[in-house]
């Protein structure tokens, strides 16, 4: 059984943020945090649930220009975003990327906002926000800030929102390389290794993901410097070793994904 | 101990309730409705041996609070067979040997099912995504894939077998 807690259904934002501190904290689908309470490792008394926040619900697009913004509310489902044709259209990596997380039940009832704030280490979604310069729409007692994911992600578990501040929407700025994507190796029920590749005009963002602390972001140059750097970023990277693979492994197999995807060839 | 109200429908059935805010749809089911047949493993989403419906969609009774049940409609392995009647997926799980010790069997036949309302017609590819995690000890899951696949391909319109 889990422990005794309390539980608030505010109606508004307003009304959330102002309840929210260590001890009151919100939840969404709860796929995190119900498995966190039964083993004890967040212990608050009482639950804001955030699921009737209209702030925090429905698809957006905006035009700005020639700039084209999607606007996530952090309540949407993995499946609500991967099903969504603005998402799809707009945003094609991103909606592939949360058709794939965990397994359908975890898709049913996981939020977007749920999964960047709990900042888990092996988040595909991170890795892909961070990789497209997405970034997040916070309201807090002090009002609204908005945060890139890459600020947003502190390291394993460590989200920079402070305890009384809730993410409203993921925003997404569009439209995106069409040669951007993802690929992640996948044994257990979290991926071993995550990587997005977004082509830009200085060069390829790559992001590397779920094997390290955090996310680590590396731009590698086109032409002639292409693979040096790549085996300077390769070399260097900090992974981490576990029940997936040792860090040595994580990083041959990085090198071997990478050399084909940026070199047009396999690494020996 | 913090409690809330809540109803809902259980298999058709109105349930009105005042529940503790630390019980989980699991133990509401098993323990004060005493449905059985939703089982519990590994309590953290990852088996699905605990599948039920919600609103028609599948998700992890171990996970989720009873509270949450509040005005939504639950459907359980126990509403499955109609006046004594198998449904098509349990016919099906029955006739290709889907299942041995049956521990994981009211996971896999409520995800089946909620693949099967929301695509009536599934290929392997799609059956294997769905059932992706459910994890079966005994049967090695290609006679789960076949019981599936047998009722996507013959069943009419109504959902009964063709
Ligand atoms: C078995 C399993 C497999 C998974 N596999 C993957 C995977 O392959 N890739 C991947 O990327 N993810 C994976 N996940 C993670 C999954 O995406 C998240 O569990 C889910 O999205 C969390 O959302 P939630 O609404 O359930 O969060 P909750 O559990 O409700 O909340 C999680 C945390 O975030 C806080 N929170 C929730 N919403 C907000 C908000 N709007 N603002 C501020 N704080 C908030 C809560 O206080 C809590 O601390 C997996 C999870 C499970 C259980
Ligand atoms: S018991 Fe719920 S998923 Fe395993
Ligand atoms: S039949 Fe025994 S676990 Fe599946």
């Amino acid at each position: 059984m889990l422990p005794d807690i309390a539980l608030h259904r505010p109606a508004s934002l307003a009304a959330a943020v102002a309840g929210l501190d260590w001890d009151h904290v919100g939840y969404a689908g709860g796929t995190e945090l119900v498995p966190a309470l039964r083993l004890g490792v967040r212990r608050p008394t009482a639950l804001i649930d955030l699921k009737r926040l209209p702030e925090l619900s429905g698809i957006e697009e905006a035009v700005d220009g020639d700039t084209e913004t999607l606007s996530i509310g952090a309540l949407t489902t993995h499946r609500q975003a991967a099903a969504s044709p603005a998402v799809r259209r707009l945003a094609p990596m991103l909606a592939d990327v949360v058709a794939h997380v965990g397994n359908v039940r975890v898709r049913t009832t996981g939020t977007l906002g749920g999964n960047l704030a709990f900042a888990e280490p092996r988040s595909d979604l991170a890795t892909v926000c961070i990789a497209l310069g997405a970034g997040v729409d916070v309201a807090g007692p002090r009002g609204h800030r908005h945060v890139s994911v890459d600020d947003l992600i502190v390291g394993p578990y460590e989200s920079s929102l402070e305890p009384d501040e809730l993410i409203v929407r993921l925003v997404v700025p569009t439209p995106h390389d069409p040669g951007a994507r993802y690929w992640k190796l996948q044994t257990m029920e979290r991926p071993t290794l995550g990587v997005a590749i977004v082509p830009g005009e200085e060069g390829v963002t790559v992001v590397v993901g779920a094997a390290a602390e955090r996310p680590v972001r590396v731009v590698v140059p086109s032409g002639a410097d292409a693979e040096t750097a790549l085996d300077a970023f390769c070399a260097g990277v900090e992974l981490i070793s576990d029940m997936t693979g040792s860090a040595d492994y994580k990083r041959a197999v990085l090198r071997h994904h990478l050399a084909g995807e940026l070199l047009g060839r396999r690494a020996a | 101990m913090n409690v809330v109200e809540m109803h809902c429908t259980v298999n058709g059935r109105p349930v009105r309730d005042t529940v503790l805010v630390r019980l989980t749809v699991a133990e509401f089911l098993r323990d004060r409705l005493g449905l059985r047949g939703t089982k519990v493993s590994c309590e953290m989403q990852v088996c699905g041996a605990c599948t039920i419906l919600v609103d028609g969609e599948p998700v992890s009774s171990c996970c989720m609070l009873a509270a949450d049940l509040d005005g939504r409609r639950v459907e359980t392995i126990e509403g499955l067979a109609r006046g004594g009647e198998l449904h098509p997926l349990q016919a099906a799980f029955w006739e290709h040997n889907a299942f041995q010790c049956g521990f994981c069997t009211p996971g896999f036949l409520m995800m089946s099912k909620a693949l099967l309302d929301t695509e009536p017609d599934p290929g392997p590819e799609l059956v294997r995504e769905w059932l992706d995690g459910n994890i079966c000890r005994c049967t090695g899951y290609r006679s789960i894939e076949q019981a599936v696949l047998s009722v996507a391909t013959t069943r009419d319109g109504d959902g009964r077998p063709g």
